[in-house]
């Protein structure tokens, strides 16, 4: 049975490029335009959550820090995918309980890696 | 407050709204460009994988539907061999008889001898009846007489039996002959489709190597042209950069002509630090690198994928 990943993206082109190198790899995704959105879609399994930074609504920070007040989903994975390569943001989202960071423009063999390597944790 | 007047605070907000109106323009058609680029990919994972199932698991099905091909044609020239090879031992059989019909005609021949001297006894047998004198010398005459007539029906039976034999040896020979002139065409026959066959096997061999060799080409070609335009997709994640720059300066221009519109376009906030203050937020909200760069007064580097940290 396939992985179930959600994307939290405000981004279409990010969440497509993102989308179809998970769809091809053999993961089910599921997508959320903003954080707001992502909570709204947090319902069944959910073995890794990959999350923007700056989106409206909700932002990543905020999504993480709900995320991880959620009985079901605290245990969840979370990457965050961001153009925000600040070390400020960094520890914010490190504190908040990411487990990891990659910035965008990113190539999708690397998230690829990064979600094999926690999805295995 | 920035010094500011009635122009700025008029043409700030129109300015704002040009620049989220490019802003949104380019996200909309980036991101229809980017469904394409993902139609396109998904379309050719499609005939790739139709081009692999036509050839079968890299050619395996395609290979051995040959070799079985091959398989199934010899055999068929075998039956045709076999065909020969009973013909030729029908042949054999024949000819066998043929010695048989040789022997008939011998006893033939003997029958008719046989007759003759019976015949040859019954003249002498006639000869000394008419010697002799009285009933004795009729009856012996009539015995004579019958013996010649049977010796006469006898070679004549003799002579019947030989030519019937020389009509079946003849028959036989021709029987023979036509079976070997056939045995000859039929030979002719398999070495020809012998032939034939692995011309047509050699052919297609041929036709499927380069039916493989195409449909390689075809899934190599097809993967690099998948790897070039999921590439492309991920150079289209400049989208996203270039939106959060847009938005914020469109953020900070509507924050600009707020405030102008808050002073009525007149009044200037010229506080001591008041411009570094401003300036100090706005660095603040910058999203990306090239942002608090370019702010620095330094030039903004080309951004590049960067591995993952893992925390």
């Amino acid at each position: 049975m396939a992985k179930r990943i959600l994307i939290v993206d405000d981004s279409a082109s990010v969440r497509q490029v993102a989308g179809m190198a998970l769809t091809r790899a053999g993961y089910e995704v599921v997508e959320a335009v903003d954080g707001q959105d992502g909570l709204a879609k947090l319902s069944g399994k959910l073995h890794l959550i990959i999350s923007d930074v700056n989106m409206p609504r909700l932002d990543g920070i905020g999504f993480l820090k709900a995320i991880k007040a959620n009985p079901s989903y605290k245990f969840t994975p979370v990457i965050m995918l961001t153009t925000e390569a600040g070390e400020d943001m960094k520890n914010q989202g490190r504190s908040a309980g990411a487990k990891a960071w990659i910035i965008k423009p990113f190539q999708p063999q690397i998230l690829l890696d990064a979600v094999a390597k926690l999805v295995l944790a | 407050m920035m010094p500011t007047d009635s122009v700025f605070v008029a043409a700030l907000p129109i300015l704002a709204k040009q620049i989220e109106n490019a802003r949104q323009q380019s996200e909309d058609a980036i991101l229809a460009l980017s469904t394409r680029f993902r139609g396109l990919v998904t379309r050719l994972d499609g005939a790739m994988a139709a081009s692999e199932k036509g050839s079968g698991d890299g050619g395996r099905d395609l290979g051995n539907a040959m070799a079985d091909g091959r398989t199934q044609l010899l055999t068929v020239i075998d039956a045709l061999m076999a065909i020969r090879d009973s013909r030729a031992a029908l042949i054999t059989e024949i000819r066998s008889l043929n010695a048989f019909t040789a022997e008939l005609a011998d006893m033939g021949k003997e029958v008719e001898m046989i007759a003759f001297k019976t015949n040859m006894l019954a003249l002498n047998a006639a000869i000394e009846a008419a010697h002799a004198s009285g009933d004795v010398g009729r009856g012996f005459a009539v015995v004579a007489n019958e013996v010649r007539q049977l010796s006469v029906a006898s070679r004549t039976t003799g002579k019947c039996i030989v030519a019937k034999i020389e009509v079946i040896t003849t028959a036989l020979n021709s029987i023979v002959g036509a079976n070997e002139q056939a045995v000859l065409k039929e030979a002719a026959a398999v070495k020809a489709s012998e032939t034939r066959i692995g011309n047509v096997l050699a052919s297609f061999g041929g036709m499927t190597e380069k039916l493989l060799a195409s449909a390689q080409e075809f899934r190599g070609e097809g993967e690099e042209i998948k790897n070039e335009v999921m590439e492309s997709m991920v150079q289209l994640q400049f989208q996203d950069r270039v939106g959060q720059i847009l938005s914020h300066v469109v953020e900070r221009i509507a924050d600009l002509g707020a405030r102008g519109a808050a002073s009525g376009g007149e009044a200037a906030d010229e506080r001591d630090g008041a411009a570094d203050q401003y300036l100090a937020d706005m660095a603040e909200s910058y999203t990306t690198e090239e942002q608090r760069r370019i702010h620095l007064g330094g030039p903004a580097a080309e951004v590049a994928p960067q591995a993952a940290e893992f925390f």
